[in-house]
């Protein structure tokens, strides 16, 4: 089917090693049955990554990709989606972020980059329009993210250009670097930084002043401006606008979902020194927003002097929680100066605070001890310590370089036991949700593509019960269990549901603020948006199917890496020892019933977890069923 | 009586219907310390003259200073004494008597870009693919980045009623300071 807006109409390839650039003219096929976004990346790389390599090797595949909506007007549409193999978790990986970068690489014209090989010395991409270049970057190899960004845009002398880059972190191959666009917006998970630093890759910078065609404009305006009102009247909007994400941490203890001690439980007796409350009358600049949208979480905040002083975007509550509660920090400043250095470094907060929090608890318990951290010790809570051991990883200093692996391969090389201490899943490190205190959040981070991940399904309609929306998503049968974060019944239903539309929403390249939660936005929302927009005309079961499509391909991709029902699983903390405190005291997560629910919703073999032959040729991808084939992965 | 009062009430709107409609001007405020940055306005703005999202080709654009957290909308003021009308060779440029708007005709550009140069906003840009120049002209009096605009960073106002929003901002925020300076219970202690 032709498309007649929306998107860009183009591909880059670049080919590091042997300094190619081409442009190939995007397929229609492709756009049509995978969209954009999560959808492009997940076709284009299970295509082109061979199964069982090293992801740092040059064989590894980097893809940027946009969608049909990014850089419209719908509500909140501005991101990218970044994927390789992952150096951090060894199976797919992928990371999105917002800002600019996204909508700026279509105003130049192309919807996805796709970068092979390796360079030979440090290098960065300049796009200006038609004319591309892969250009020295030996002057700004060692610069962190800020500092990157400045000179680039000196050099070119133009202030609008977008840059997404890596900081130290990504050069020195820490395995949970992030790739930085925008200086303060992260594309943090699962090491995408840390496979750009392997391919001697510095930056992409961007500057695009094309056109992004519009199907339907003589509807679009009226249809469009209505979406934006709904957004703006949804009644999450003014807490979004007034506290950003910080306010979950007030949210969270309520709950008794926030991560505190790795862990060990969900409440953070001096939670509110990290809170939304707090950190908006005491360091909040100003809110800002991403592009095209109106809830502005975005933060600008200061630590005016003292030690820990900066300025700077963030932090989110991704960041306070994983930096202060779960570390036990509650010393604000030095928690928001950390996140402050992650940004700067590009480094993921949330594996960075959970690999410290980890080390803190094997501290404690005696397995890790001042021998192996060279003098340093590992206390609880403690600020200085914090910032520090930021700065170590960041640069792999000392005991950082071991950090630097990642929780998983640290405690492989520590022993002892600390592997127990783990809390991952995959290899990647759980998120800011506790799962006893929310179940679906535990079947999520257990089933996610990329390992450990709240954001692949974000299952968030249970947080705080949105029992009208289960009705209209779901219907009234799944009520009032469904909607209680404590009971695991229909949570197998609602994470695959939710990861479906999940992939849609990370394909169109909108945020999942607005369509996950507050959940305004739904299948068919989108739908209208890419008729007006792109002129493709999908029903809502036609859009679920190319998510469904997607997880599949997702779910393949990790097959082939040797991936099954073994793999889905959680830290025994959550599945064996009882919550210690606050208002999911008692509860653990009752994984493997959630598990089969999940399984038999999916239509997937119940015993390996592998996609079904059936299911996926359903879903039109018999390609696929023989490529495991040929590598002896017989499916059911 | 009667008869005469109908008689005057014909002629007032025989009168309203004769004379020329002059519109009171209504200019575009902008007021940066509300602007989150966001851009919609540059998005909306192209869709509706262009039929197509082009930030290059908006009339509005957003100037950021991100360390600093700081984003001004720039964009046409329809000034007094419009330094491009006076320097524009061709008359293409030319302040409509009606409602002070700052008008192009584009049959008379010739492009020479001069407007572009010496504009002190920088509100006038050149459009490379259609060889014309760009600049706001107020949507026809529904200026659409004012009501795309969520955070009141773009207000369109009656002329005379700007000085009074600005007395009154810069009212709110002394009040704040004298608070602040004073403490909270000023007032109350009378
Ligand atoms: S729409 Fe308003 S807040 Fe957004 S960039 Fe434009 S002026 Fe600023």
């Amino acid at each position: 089917m032709e498309f007649k807006g929306g998107y860009a109409g183009k591909i880059l390839w670049i080919n590091l090693s042997e300094k190619r650039i081409k442009k190939e003219p995007l397929p229609k096929d492709l756009a049509y049955n995978y969209l954009g976004g999560l959808g492009f990346v997940s076709r284009i790389l299970f295509d082109l990554i061979k199964p069982k390599i090293d992801p740092l090797s040059p064989e590894n595949v980097l893809a940027f990709a946009t969608g049909p909506l990014t850089g419209t007007l719908f509500p909140q549409a501005s991101r990218y989606i970044v994927a390789a193999k992952s150096p951090l978790t060894d199976i797919w990986g992928s990371a999105h972020s917002a800002g600019f970068w996204g909508p700026e690489l279509k105003f130049a014209g192309y919807d996805m980059i796709i970068i092979r090989g390796r360079a030979e010395k440090p290098v960065y991409i300049w796009i200006n329009d038609d004319y591309v270049e892969i250009l020295d970057a030996s002057h700004l190899w060692g610069l962190n993210v800020l500092e990157t960004e400045d000179i680039i845009r000196r050099d070119h002398g133009d202030n609008k250009i977008r840059v997404a880059c890596i900081g130290p972190a990504g050069e020195k191959l820490v395995r949970f670097a992030a790739v930085m666009n925008d200086k303060c917006r992260a594309a943090a998970r699962s090491g995408m930084g840390t496979v750009m630093g392997s391919k001697n890759l510095k930056a992409i910078a961007v500057r695009g002043s094309k056109d992004i065609k519009i199907a339907d404009p003589n509807r679009y305006l009226k249809i469009i401006k209505e979406f934006q009102q709904r957004m703006l009247n949804n009644p999450f909007t003014p807490s979004r606008i007034k506290y950003g994400t910080n306010n979950l941490i007030e949210l969270m203890q309520e709950i008794g979902r926030l991560p505190t001690y790795n862990m060990k439980q969900g409440v953070f007796e001096e939670y509110h020194k990290i809170s939304g409350e707090y950190i908006r009358t005491h360091y909040l600049i100003k809110p800002r927003a991403c592009f095209a949208c109106v809830q502005r979480c975005g933060r600008h905040t200061a630590v005016p002097e003292g030690p820990y002083a900066y300025v700077g975007g963030g932090p989110e509550f991704e960041g306070l929680s994983a930096l202060g509660s779960r570390c036990g920090v509650s010393h604000t400043e030095a928690v928001l100066y950390a996140n402050h250095l992650c940004n700067l470094y590009g480094m993921d907060v949330i594996s960075c605070g959970a690999t410290i929090s980890w080390a803190m608890e094997c501290y404690e318990k005696g397995i890790i001890t001042e021998r192996d951290t060279g003098g340093l010790a590992l206390k609880w809570g403690d600020p200085e310590l914090l910032v520090k051991l930021v700065k170590m990883i960041a640069f792999r200093e000392g005991f950082g370089n071991l950090l630097a692996e990642g929780s998983w391969r640290a405690a492989r090389k520590i022993g002892h036991g600390a592997e127990k201490y783990v809390m991952h899943v995959k290899k990647q490190e759980i998120a800011g949700q506790e799962p006893r205190a929310q179940k679906s959040m535990g079947l999520a981070s257990a089933t996610a593509a990329r390992g450990a991940d709240h954001l692949y399904a974000f299952p968030v309609l249970d947080e705080v019960g949105f029992n009208e929306e289960i009705k209209r998503r779901f219907g009234e049968q799944y009520l009032p269990e469904m909607a209680d974060r404590l009971n695991p019944k229909y949570k197998g239903i609602m994470v695959a549901e939710c990861e479906n539309f999940a992939a849609v929403v990370e394909s169109v390249g909108v945020c999942k603020y607005g369509t996950m939660i507050p959940p305004e936005f739904y299948y068919e929302d989108i739908a209208l948006a890419l008729e007006i927009t792109v002129g493709f005309k999908f029903t809502s079961t036609e859009l679920r199917k190319i998510g469904e499509r997607i997880v599949n391909l997702n779910r393949a991709f990790n097959a082939r890496e040797g991936v099954t029902r073994k793999d889905d699983t959680l830290p025994e903390r959550f599945l064996k020892e009882p919550a210690p405190k606050g208002p999911a005291k008692g509860q653990i997560v009752e994984l493997n019933q959630m598990l089969d629910e999940y399984y038999i919703h999916r239509e997937w073999d119940l015993k390996n977890g592998l996609p079904t032959k059936k299911k996926l040729e359903e879903l039109n991808l018999s390609d696929v069923v023989g490529q495991l084939e040929r590598i002896g992965i017989l499916l059911q | 009586m009667a008869v005469d009062y109908v008689h005057q009430f014909a002629l007032l709107v025989l009168l309203n219907l004769n004379r020329k409609v002059t519109k009171i001007q209504k200019i575009l405020v902008v007021d940066p310390e509300k602007c989150t940055g966001c851009r919609l306005c540059e998005l909306v703005c192209s869709a509706f003259h262009e039929k197509a999202f082009s930030p290059i080709k908006s009339r509005i654009h957003i100037i950021k200073w991100d360390e600093k957290a700081v984003d001004v909308p720039m964009v046409c003021q329809h000034c007094s004494k419009p330094v491009c009308v006076d320097i524009c060779p061709t008359n293409a440029l030319y302040k409509d008597a009606k409602n002070g708007i700052v008008v192009v005709d584009e049959t008379r550009c010739i492009g020479c870009k001069v407007c572009v140069l010496s504009c002190p906003f920088g509100a006038i840009s050149w459009d490379t693919e259609h060889g014309k120049i760009l600049k706001c002209d107020l949507c026809d009096g529904e200026p659409q980045c004012v009501k795309i605009c969520k955070f009141d960073a773009l207000k369109y106002v009656k002329a005379d009623k700007v000085t009074l929003l600005r007395k009154r901002e810069g009212a709110k925020k002394l009040s704040e300071l004298v608070s602040l300076i004073v403490g909270e219970g000023f007032y109350a202690r009378g």
